[in-house]
Protein backbone atom coordinates (compact mmCIF):
# COMPACT_ATOMS: atom_id res chain seq x y z
CA UNK A 1 0.00 0.00 0.00
CA UNK A 2 1.44 3.40 -0.80
CA UNK A 3 0.97 5.93 2.06
CA UNK A 4 1.82 9.21 1.69
CA UNK A 5 2.74 11.90 4.59
CA UNK A 6 2.94 15.60 3.58
CA UNK A 7 4.62 18.40 5.95
CA UNK A 8 3.97 21.94 5.25
CA UNK A 9 6.19 24.94 6.33
CA UNK A 10 5.14 27.63 4.01
CA UNK A 11 1.99 30.22 4.70
CA UNK A 12 -1.08 30.43 3.31
CA UNK A 13 -0.67 33.18 1.13
CA UNK A 14 2.81 31.80 -0.31
CA UNK A 15 2.65 30.77 -3.75
CA UNK A 16 4.62 27.67 -3.18
CA UNK A 17 1.83 26.87 -1.21
CA UNK A 18 -0.25 25.79 -4.45
CA UNK A 19 2.19 23.74 -5.62
CA UNK A 20 1.69 21.64 -2.23
CA UNK A 21 -2.28 21.57 -2.69
CA UNK A 22 -1.52 20.62 -6.21
CA UNK A 23 0.91 17.93 -5.38
CA UNK A 24 -1.43 16.49 -2.93
CA UNK A 25 -4.62 16.58 -4.54
CA UNK A 26 -2.61 15.04 -7.67
CA UNK A 27 -1.53 12.15 -5.47
CA UNK A 28 -5.34 11.82 -4.02
CA UNK A 29 -6.82 11.78 -7.35
CA UNK A 30 -4.28 9.06 -8.37
CA UNK A 31 -5.64 7.26 -5.64
CA UNK A 32 -2.27 7.14 -2.99
CA UNK A 33 -3.60 6.63 0.77
CA UNK A 34 -2.57 10.00 2.14
CA UNK A 35 -2.43 9.93 5.81
CA UNK A 36 -2.04 13.04 7.23
CA UNK A 37 -1.17 16.80 6.24
CA UNK A 38 1.18 18.45 9.17
CA UNK A 39 1.26 21.74 9.15
CA UNK A 40 4.72 22.95 10.79
CA UNK A 41 6.67 26.18 10.62
CA UNK A 42 4.58 28.90 9.00
CA UNK A 43 2.28 26.32 7.50
CA UNK A 44 0.77 26.10 11.09
CA UNK A 45 -1.15 30.26 9.85
CA UNK A 46 -3.44 28.08 7.83
CA UNK A 47 -5.77 27.58 10.54
CA UNK A 48 -6.40 31.17 11.37
CA UNK A 49 -9.67 31.91 10.96
CA UNK A 50 -8.84 35.83 10.74
CA UNK A 51 -6.90 35.20 7.47
CA UNK A 52 -8.72 36.63 4.68
CA UNK A 53 -6.86 36.89 1.32
CA UNK A 54 -8.58 38.99 -1.46
CA UNK A 55 -11.19 36.81 -3.55
CA UNK A 56 -9.12 37.13 -6.94
CA UNK A 57 -5.99 35.44 -5.62
CA UNK A 58 -5.70 31.57 -4.77
CA UNK A 59 -8.11 30.36 -1.68
CA UNK A 60 -4.99 27.77 -0.17
CA UNK A 61 -7.11 27.54 2.87
CA UNK A 62 -10.22 26.69 1.17
CA UNK A 63 -8.55 24.15 -0.92
CA UNK A 64 -7.18 22.30 1.62
CA UNK A 65 -10.51 22.34 3.38
CA UNK A 66 -12.23 20.99 -0.18
CA UNK A 67 -9.32 18.38 0.43
CA UNK A 68 -10.19 17.48 3.77
CA UNK A 69 -13.96 17.54 2.80
CA UNK A 70 -13.60 15.72 -0.38
CA UNK A 71 -11.72 12.62 0.49
CA UNK A 72 -11.47 12.96 4.32
CA UNK A 73 -7.57 14.13 4.35
CA UNK A 74 -6.08 14.57 8.06
CA UNK A 75 -4.96 18.27 8.72
CA UNK A 76 -2.87 18.45 11.95
CA UNK A 77 -1.83 22.30 13.12
CA UNK A 78 1.41 22.02 14.74
CA UNK A 79 0.06 23.78 18.53
CA UNK A 80 3.38 25.24 19.17
CA UNK A 81 3.86 26.93 15.75
CA UNK A 82 0.03 27.94 15.88
CA UNK A 83 0.14 29.39 19.30
CA UNK A 84 3.48 31.16 18.13
CA UNK A 85 1.47 33.22 15.63
CA UNK A 86 -1.43 34.04 16.97
CA UNK A 87 -3.50 31.60 16.85
CA UNK A 88 -5.28 30.50 20.50
CA UNK A 89 -5.65 26.71 20.16
CA UNK A 90 -7.06 26.64 24.55
CA UNK A 91 -10.50 25.47 24.20
CA UNK A 92 -12.13 22.62 21.68
CA UNK A 93 -14.49 24.75 19.93
CA UNK A 94 -12.43 27.79 19.24
CA UNK A 95 -13.37 29.74 16.55
CA UNK A 96 -10.34 31.05 15.99
CA UNK A 97 -9.17 27.90 14.33
CA UNK A 98 -10.37 26.74 10.94
CA UNK A 99 -12.80 23.59 11.40
CA UNK A 100 -11.04 21.27 8.84
CA UNK A 101 -8.34 21.27 10.94
CA UNK A 102 -6.86 19.52 14.13
CA UNK A 103 -4.36 20.56 16.76
CA UNK A 104 -2.06 18.48 17.05
CA UNK A 105 1.58 18.54 18.48
CA UNK A 106 5.08 16.73 17.28
CA UNK A 107 4.16 13.95 18.41
CA UNK A 108 1.24 13.77 15.37
CA UNK A 109 4.24 14.20 13.18
CA UNK A 110 5.97 11.21 14.35
CA UNK A 111 2.95 9.27 13.86
CA UNK A 112 2.57 9.93 10.37
CA UNK A 113 6.48 9.83 9.52
CA UNK A 114 6.34 5.98 11.26
CA UNK A 115 3.23 5.07 9.36
CA UNK A 116 3.94 6.30 5.94
CA UNK A 117 5.87 5.14 3.01
CA UNK A 118 6.93 7.95 1.57
CA UNK A 119 7.24 11.76 3.70
CA UNK A 120 7.53 14.95 1.54
CA UNK A 121 8.01 18.12 2.83
CA UNK A 122 6.59 21.62 1.12
CA UNK B 1 18.29 3.48 -2.76
CA UNK B 2 17.51 6.20 -5.18
CA UNK B 3 16.56 10.04 -3.68
CA UNK B 4 13.94 12.10 -5.38
CA UNK B 5 14.97 15.80 -4.90
CA UNK B 6 12.98 18.70 -5.69
CA UNK B 7 14.57 22.17 -6.06
CA UNK B 8 12.12 24.85 -5.28
CA UNK B 9 15.16 27.63 -4.87
CA UNK B 10 17.06 29.41 -7.52
CA UNK B 11 20.61 29.20 -7.32
CA UNK B 12 21.22 32.88 -8.18
CA UNK B 13 19.92 33.51 -4.59
CA UNK B 14 20.60 30.48 -2.20
CA UNK B 15 23.11 27.76 -1.89
CA UNK B 16 20.32 24.86 -1.65
CA UNK B 17 20.55 23.76 -5.19
CA UNK B 18 24.80 23.43 -4.94
CA UNK B 19 23.87 21.41 -1.48
CA UNK B 20 21.46 19.50 -3.47
CA UNK B 21 24.21 18.53 -6.08
CA UNK B 22 26.84 17.59 -3.54
CA UNK B 23 24.96 14.58 -2.34
CA UNK B 24 23.16 13.19 -5.36
CA UNK B 25 23.68 9.97 -6.14
CA UNK B 26 24.09 7.89 -9.45
CA UNK B 27 20.52 6.53 -9.13
CA UNK B 28 18.74 9.93 -8.32
CA UNK B 29 16.44 12.01 -9.97
CA UNK B 30 15.96 15.96 -9.83
CA UNK B 31 12.81 17.87 -10.13
CA UNK B 32 13.19 21.62 -10.71
CA UNK B 33 9.48 22.64 -9.34
CA UNK B 34 8.79 26.55 -8.48
CA UNK B 35 11.79 29.05 -8.19
CA UNK B 36 13.98 26.02 -9.18
CA UNK B 37 13.35 26.49 -12.47
CA UNK B 38 15.44 29.21 -12.62
CA UNK B 39 18.37 27.19 -12.47
CA UNK B 40 17.97 25.58 -16.23
CA UNK B 41 20.38 28.43 -17.34
CA UNK B 42 22.54 28.31 -13.98
CA UNK B 43 26.02 27.49 -14.20
CA UNK B 44 25.69 24.18 -12.52
CA UNK B 45 23.09 23.26 -14.37
CA UNK B 46 26.15 22.26 -17.17
CA UNK B 47 28.15 20.68 -14.37
CA UNK B 48 24.62 18.49 -13.33
CA UNK B 49 24.38 18.01 -17.20
CA UNK B 50 27.65 16.22 -18.15
CA UNK B 51 27.39 14.09 -15.10
CA UNK B 52 24.11 13.00 -16.06
CA UNK B 53 25.53 10.77 -19.07
CA UNK B 54 26.01 8.64 -15.90
CA UNK B 55 21.73 7.63 -15.02
CA UNK B 56 20.33 11.10 -13.18
CA UNK B 57 17.16 11.80 -14.50
CA UNK B 58 16.81 15.64 -14.88
CA UNK B 59 13.39 17.16 -15.00
CA UNK B 60 11.35 20.19 -14.62
CA UNK B 61 7.47 20.62 -14.05
CA UNK B 62 6.65 21.92 -17.41
CA UNK B 63 4.14 24.86 -16.26
CA UNK B 64 6.32 26.02 -13.65
CA UNK B 65 9.11 26.89 -16.78
CA UNK B 66 6.38 28.13 -18.98
CA UNK B 67 4.88 30.17 -16.41
CA UNK B 68 8.49 32.01 -15.62
CA UNK B 69 8.93 32.05 -19.50
CA UNK B 70 12.50 30.02 -19.26
CA UNK B 71 13.33 28.39 -22.34
CA UNK B 72 13.91 24.77 -21.44
CA UNK B 73 17.46 22.42 -22.60
CA UNK B 74 16.92 19.33 -24.32
CA UNK B 75 18.60 17.28 -21.65
CA UNK B 76 16.01 17.96 -19.84
CA UNK B 77 13.05 15.81 -19.46
CA UNK B 78 9.25 18.02 -19.10
CA UNK B 79 6.94 16.61 -16.63
CA UNK B 80 3.60 17.25 -15.23
CA UNK B 81 2.44 17.15 -10.99
CA UNK B 82 1.34 13.30 -11.81
CA UNK B 83 4.84 11.99 -12.67
CA UNK B 84 6.40 13.87 -9.76
CA UNK B 85 3.53 11.57 -7.39
CA UNK B 86 4.52 8.56 -9.37
CA UNK B 87 8.29 9.84 -8.77
CA UNK B 88 7.88 9.47 -5.25
CA UNK B 89 7.06 6.50 -5.23
CA UNK B 90 9.40 5.04 -7.73
CA UNK B 91 12.19 6.24 -5.48
CA UNK B 92 12.94 5.51 -1.99
CA UNK B 93 12.71 8.67 -0.56
CA UNK B 94 11.88 12.48 -1.36
CA UNK B 95 14.31 15.31 -0.06
CA UNK B 96 13.09 18.65 -0.64
CA UNK B 97 15.88 21.64 -1.21
CA UNK B 98 13.74 25.36 -0.55
CA UNK C 1 14.16 -11.53 -11.16
CA UNK C 2 12.61 -9.04 -9.27
CA UNK C 3 9.93 -6.44 -10.30
CA UNK C 4 11.02 -3.06 -9.30
CA UNK C 5 8.76 -2.73 -7.00
CA UNK C 6 9.77 -5.64 -4.90
CA UNK C 7 13.29 -4.12 -5.38
CA UNK C 8 12.53 -0.96 -3.81
CA UNK C 9 10.17 -2.60 -1.01
CA UNK C 10 13.84 -4.70 -0.28
CA UNK C 11 15.87 -1.21 -0.52
CA UNK C 12 13.20 0.32 1.70
CA UNK C 13 13.48 -2.38 4.23
CA UNK C 14 17.04 -1.46 4.84
CA UNK C 15 16.76 2.07 5.60
CA UNK C 16 15.23 3.26 8.76
CA UNK C 17 14.49 6.44 10.84
CA UNK C 18 14.23 10.50 10.11
CA UNK C 19 17.33 11.95 8.71
CA UNK C 20 17.14 16.03 9.48
CA UNK C 21 19.18 18.08 7.66
CA UNK C 22 20.30 21.49 9.13
CA UNK C 23 21.01 24.21 6.35
CA UNK C 24 20.48 27.64 8.51
CA UNK C 25 22.64 29.67 10.79
CA UNK C 26 21.56 29.64 14.29
CA UNK C 27 20.53 33.04 14.94
CA UNK C 28 18.73 34.76 12.67
CA UNK C 29 15.60 32.33 11.91
CA UNK C 30 13.91 29.98 13.81
CA UNK C 31 14.60 26.71 11.80
CA UNK C 32 17.39 25.66 14.16
CA UNK C 33 15.05 25.97 16.70
CA UNK C 34 12.10 23.84 15.05
CA UNK C 35 14.21 21.22 13.46
CA UNK C 36 16.15 20.55 17.24
CA UNK C 37 12.28 20.48 18.41
CA UNK C 38 11.40 17.54 15.95
CA UNK C 39 14.45 15.75 16.62
CA UNK C 40 13.65 15.96 20.83
CA UNK C 41 10.25 14.61 20.15
CA UNK C 42 11.70 11.65 17.72
CA UNK C 43 13.83 10.97 20.28
CA UNK C 44 11.80 10.77 23.14
CA UNK C 45 9.36 8.37 21.13
CA UNK C 46 12.05 6.31 20.53
CA UNK C 47 12.31 6.54 17.20
CA UNK C 48 15.60 6.60 15.23
CA UNK C 49 16.56 10.10 14.15
CA UNK C 50 19.88 11.40 12.49
CA UNK C 51 21.12 15.12 12.55
CA UNK C 52 23.19 16.44 9.83
CA UNK C 53 24.72 19.69 9.26
CA UNK C 54 25.39 21.34 5.96
CA UNK C 55 25.77 24.67 4.70
CA UNK C 56 25.18 27.56 6.94
CA UNK C 57 23.70 24.73 9.46
CA UNK C 58 27.02 24.26 10.28
CA UNK C 59 27.26 27.48 12.09
CA UNK C 60 24.89 25.90 14.94
CA UNK C 61 28.11 23.05 15.78
CA UNK C 62 30.45 25.98 16.11
CA UNK C 63 31.48 26.78 19.66
CA UNK C 64 32.01 29.76 22.02
CA UNK C 65 28.50 31.16 20.10
CA UNK C 66 26.39 33.18 22.87
CA UNK C 67 23.08 34.13 21.67
CA UNK C 68 22.20 35.60 24.43
CA UNK C 69 24.26 38.30 23.39
CA UNK C 70 21.52 38.54 20.67
CA UNK C 71 18.59 38.31 23.05
CA UNK C 72 18.20 34.83 21.99
CA UNK C 73 17.44 32.26 24.02
CA UNK C 74 20.11 29.83 23.60
CA UNK C 75 18.25 26.29 21.84
CA UNK C 76 21.76 25.18 20.82
CA UNK C 77 22.70 24.54 24.64
CA UNK C 78 20.35 21.78 24.12
CA UNK C 79 22.24 20.08 21.94
CA UNK C 80 24.34 18.60 24.93
CA UNK C 81 21.65 16.70 25.43
CA UNK C 82 21.28 14.42 22.35
CA UNK C 83 22.59 11.28 24.33
CA UNK C 84 19.87 11.65 26.56
CA UNK C 85 17.43 11.50 23.57
CA UNK C 86 19.32 8.51 22.05
CA UNK C 87 20.33 11.05 19.21
CA UNK C 88 23.90 9.36 18.42
CA UNK C 89 24.30 10.21 14.81
CA UNK C 90 25.33 13.78 13.91
CA UNK C 91 26.97 14.20 11.09
CA UNK C 92 28.78 17.54 9.25
CA UNK C 93 29.61 18.18 5.92
CA UNK C 94 33.26 18.60 5.64
CA UNK C 95 33.00 21.08 2.71
CA UNK C 96 30.67 23.13 4.29
CA UNK C 97 33.80 23.81 7.11
CA UNK C 98 36.04 24.37 4.54
CA UNK C 99 34.27 26.32 2.45
CA UNK C 100 33.95 28.74 5.82
CA UNK C 101 37.20 28.22 7.14
CA UNK C 102 36.10 26.54 10.24
CA UNK C 103 37.47 23.70 12.03
CA UNK C 104 36.48 20.68 13.05
CA UNK C 105 35.93 21.60 16.43
CA UNK C 106 32.22 21.90 17.97
CA UNK C 107 30.37 22.06 20.95
CA UNK C 108 29.19 18.69 21.20
CA UNK C 109 31.41 15.83 21.19
CA UNK C 110 30.84 12.73 18.94
CA UNK C 111 29.82 14.35 15.66
CA UNK C 112 31.22 12.98 12.32
CA UNK C 113 32.44 14.84 9.68
CA UNK C 114 32.33 13.54 6.35
CA UNK C 115 33.12 14.36 2.48
CA UNK C 116 30.54 15.22 0.01
CA UNK C 117 29.66 11.52 -0.67
CA UNK C 118 29.92 9.71 2.52
CA UNK C 119 27.71 12.65 4.10
CA UNK C 120 25.22 12.05 0.75
CA UNK C 121 25.50 8.32 1.53
CA UNK C 122 24.40 8.84 5.24
CA UNK C 123 21.29 10.36 4.41
CA UNK C 124 20.20 7.54 2.06
CA UNK C 125 20.73 5.06 5.03
CA UNK C 126 17.27 6.93 6.01
CA UNK C 127 13.61 5.87 5.34
CA UNK C 128 12.66 9.74 5.60
CA UNK C 129 14.31 13.32 5.55
CA UNK C 130 13.47 16.41 6.31
CA UNK C 131 14.88 19.48 5.57
CA UNK C 132 15.28 23.13 7.68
Amino acid sequence: MKTLAVVITTPPYSPLTVTALTYVETALIAGINVIGVFFYQDGAMHANENISIASDEYQAIAHWQRLNQQYQLPLHICITAAEKRGIACDSVDNEEINGAFTVSGLGELVELTTKATRLVQF
Amino acid sequence: MSTLHLVRKSAFTTNDFAQCLSVLDQQDSVVLMDDGCYNLKHPLMDSLIKRSESTISINVISNHAKARAIETLAAIQHIEMNDVVELTFTHNKVITWQ
Amino acid sequence: MVSSDTQVENNLSQESGLAIINSKAPFSSDFGKDALDVALIFGSFEQKVSLFFQGDGVYQLIGHQDGTLVSIKDYLKTFSAFEFYDIEDIYVCQQSLVNRQLDESFHIDNVNVLASLEFGLAINRHQHVLRF
